[in-house]
């Protein structure tokens, strides 16, 4: 009867039980490094779990079929008995457990996908994020970037204007809507003598002429600029000055006027330099002219005054003819002092110049004029410098023109008064002024005080040439004569007038200089 | 409002089942039979697993590659190894004593005359033909995803 051996079958049994838990382990182990190896990926974990539930059933089954194996061949049967139902159930146990692992894979692979795209989704949107990020970093970067030089630029313009502000030597101004000025540089300050907070002051206050300030406002409202405006300023102390003022109007962006601005540039010494020489060039001029005139008048009036006396001689000194040729002697002489200053004013007169102190002069025609003047009660103060260089002149020409500025001072004080003569040296050579308290000069005759034949005299009282005279004397000498009315220290409490003060300055002539010819 | 009914009546089925009944039926007791049925049901839940994951993976298209392929060679070998035990258990339970000569001998040998139930239990005896087989296709696939998961690390 054919029977079938069992020992290959048990040899397999054994063998391979121990080949099964050798595999199963190594298994174990490729899963275990998977899952280390990414961590978060739930594949690699499930093959992981399902591999240990594999090990455990092969070790469970393995040992228990060799154990069986042993025990019975080694007659161990009531021992496997105990044992068998404890290996079946682990086995029946571990199968189950591995059964279960796989089946719920499907749920856990599902939530891990759902994770996965989610995070997917949200890597793609972090990804998008930094992309956006980066991007907003960069162009803040340049955004920075370009402020930082924005700035600079700014800070620059700013202080090249400040600068420019600052140091303008001109009037540079900013006011608001009614005038009031908001901000002025430092030239603007001094030139305008602002002592008081800029912004308590009025622009329009500082026009000195009404139709100035009408034409400044008109203009600005009409045309919203001003240009090349002649103003005459009034300061604080009094004094006056000229400026050519360009200004612009400030509008908000419904072009309502805010403000204005304005440049305004000091003409004060160029206007005065411009009437010095206009004057010099019609004192020259009318020079010329009195020249011509009296040399033209000199030669006839010398013949008429020597044929005059030598008809004096024909007739009887108490004859009517004899007192009628003296009133034409008279006259004609009268003529003649008048040609001969004519010819002063014009410097043709000859001159004997020599060093003459001018306080010595002074006190010379004083001693004879003081006394007149006392009578008109006019006192006279003598502000002499101690030590004062001689000048360089003809004395006698020097003492005509103190005699002119000291009648002109007595007619000026016909109720009496003081005259002031101060004499003093500096670098610009020797000064001295003759300051009266009299009714001082109108501003409309300035101009006009050194022409000659103009007067302020009544008729017969005065030639008009006195001043013509001294202003050709200092000329002459190389000097300077000004004017200045009212005084610079007229009587403030109102009892006599404003007075006035003639200035008069020549080349200061030391001891030892040589002389020039061309003074 | 239904929470409250539904715990009335719970607590009343309770209190019925607690007064009224004859002799308690907390425990059941298990005959022999019972583990060879859960053992074979086991075997029959584990190869449905394995096919369900053959069928998974299969279908998959994100776990294809060698290493997949590996896996389900497995699933294969290891779900068939699961119906041959079982077979093989089966066949044992139709055996008895006299159907073997020399038991639990190394000359143990299956008695004549040979008929279906004593060589289907023969061969199912080398079941480890296939539970081997199938052990070394799970190897060689964790092998290969190891590998391949640690190229793309690298990268």
């Amino acid at each position: 009867m054919i029977s079938l051996p069992l020992l290959p079958a048990v040899i397999i049994d054994f063998s391979g039980s121990a080949i099964a838990i050798v595999l199963s382990f190594m298994a174990l182990r490729y899963s275990r490094l998977l899952a280390r190896l990414q961590p978060n990926n739930f594949i690699w974990g499930f093959l992981f779990y399902f591999c240990i539930a594999m090990a455990a059933f092969s070790l469970s089954r393995g040992v228990g079929h060799i154990v069986r194996i042993l025990l019975l061949f080694s007659d161990h049967n009531e021992m496997w008995k105990q044992l068998s139902p404890l290996s079946g159930g682990s086995n029946t146990m571990l199968m189950i457990s591995a059964a279960a692992v796989t089946i719920y894979y499907h749920k856990g692979l599902d939530a891990y996908k759902a994770l996965r795209t989610e995070a997917e989704k949200l890597a793609e949107a972090n990804a998008k994020l930094q992309a956006s990020a980066g991007q907003l970093q960069e162009l803040n970067a340049l955004l920075e970037q370009k402020v930082e030089e924005r700035t600079r630029n700014l800070s620059e313009s700013e202080k090249k204007f400040r600068n420019f502000f600052e140091n303008s030597k001109d009037i540079i101004y900013f006011c608001d809507k009614d005038g009031f000025i908001t901000s002025i540089n430092t030239s603007g300050r001094k030139l305008l003598g602002l002592k008081k907070p800029v912004n308590s002051v009025t622009f329009y206050d500082l026009f000195a002429a009404t139709e100035d300030r009408k034409k400044y406002v008109a203009e600005l409202q009409s045309k919203g600029f001003v240009s090349d405006l002649e103003m005459e300023c009034r300061l604080e102390d009094g004094s006056t000055r000229h400026i050519l003022l360009s200004a612009n109007t400030i509008s908000d962006r419904h072009g309502k006027m805010t403000g204005c601005e304005g440049i305004g540039k000091d003409m004060t010494r160029l206007k005065t330099i411009t009437e010095q020489l206009i004057n010099h060039e019609k004192m020259a001029s009318v020079g010329q002219m009195a020249a011509g005139v009296a040399h033209e008048i000199n030669t006839p009036l010398g013949i008429i005054l020597g044929y005059t006396q030598l008809l004096m001689d024909d007739f009887e000194p108490e004859s009517e003819m004899h007192t009628n040729l003296t009133v034409v002697e008279r006259q004609a002489k009268a003529c003649r002092r008048i040609v001969a200053d004519l010819l002063r004013f014009s410097r043709q007169s000859e001159s004997i110049k020599t060093s003459v102190d001018l306080n010595r002069v002074i006190e010379e025609v004083l001693s004879v004029t003081e006394h007149t003047l006392g009578i008109h009660q006019i006192t006279v103060i003598r502000d002499f410098a101690d030590e004062l260089s001689p000048v360089f002149g003809d004395a006698e020409k020097l003492r005509q023109i103190f005699i002119n500025l000291i009648n002109n001072a007595q007619y000026a004080m016909s109720e009496g008064g003081k005259i002031i003569i101060a004499t003093r040296e500096d670098d610009d050579g020797v000064h001295f002024s003759v300051t009266d308290t009299g009714t001082g000069i109108p501003a409309e005759i300035k101009n006009r005080i050194f022409d000659p034949f103009f007067t302020t005299k009544d008729v017969g009282k005065g030639t008009g040439l006195g001043l013509s005279v001294t202003y050709g004397i200092v000329q002459e000498h190389g000097g300077t004569v000004g004017m200045e009315s009212p005084a610079a220290h007229s009587d403030a409490s109102g009892t006599s007038g404003p007075g006035s003060t003639f200035h008069i300055t020549l080349p200061a002539f030391p001891p030892g200089t040589a002389f020039k010819e061309d003074m | 409002m239904a929470s409250k009914k539904i715990r009335e009546i719970v607590i009343a089925v309770l209190v019925l089942l607690v007064t009224t009944t004859d002799s308690a039926w907390a425990l059941q007791s298990h005959g022999a039979p019972e583990g060879v049925y859960v053992h074979q049901i086991a075997h029959l839940l584990f190869a449905g697993a394995l096919i369900y994951l053959y069928w998974h993976t299969r279908r998959t298209p994100t776990l294809a590659g060698r290493g997949w392929k590996y896996l389900q060679t497995f699933c294969i070998i290891f779900a068939c190894w699961n119906i041959v035990a079982l077979a093989g258990h089966e066949a044992f339970s139709f055996l008895s004593a006299e159907d073997f000569i020399d038991k639990n001998s190394w000359n143990e040998r299956i008695a004549g005359p040979l008929n279906f139930t004593k060589v289907l239990y023969f061969i199912t005896k080398m079941d480890h033909l296939l539970f081997v087989p199938a052990m070394l296709a799970l190897v060689i696939s964790l092998r290969t995803l190891y590998a391949d998961a640690a190229r793309e690390e690298q990268k």
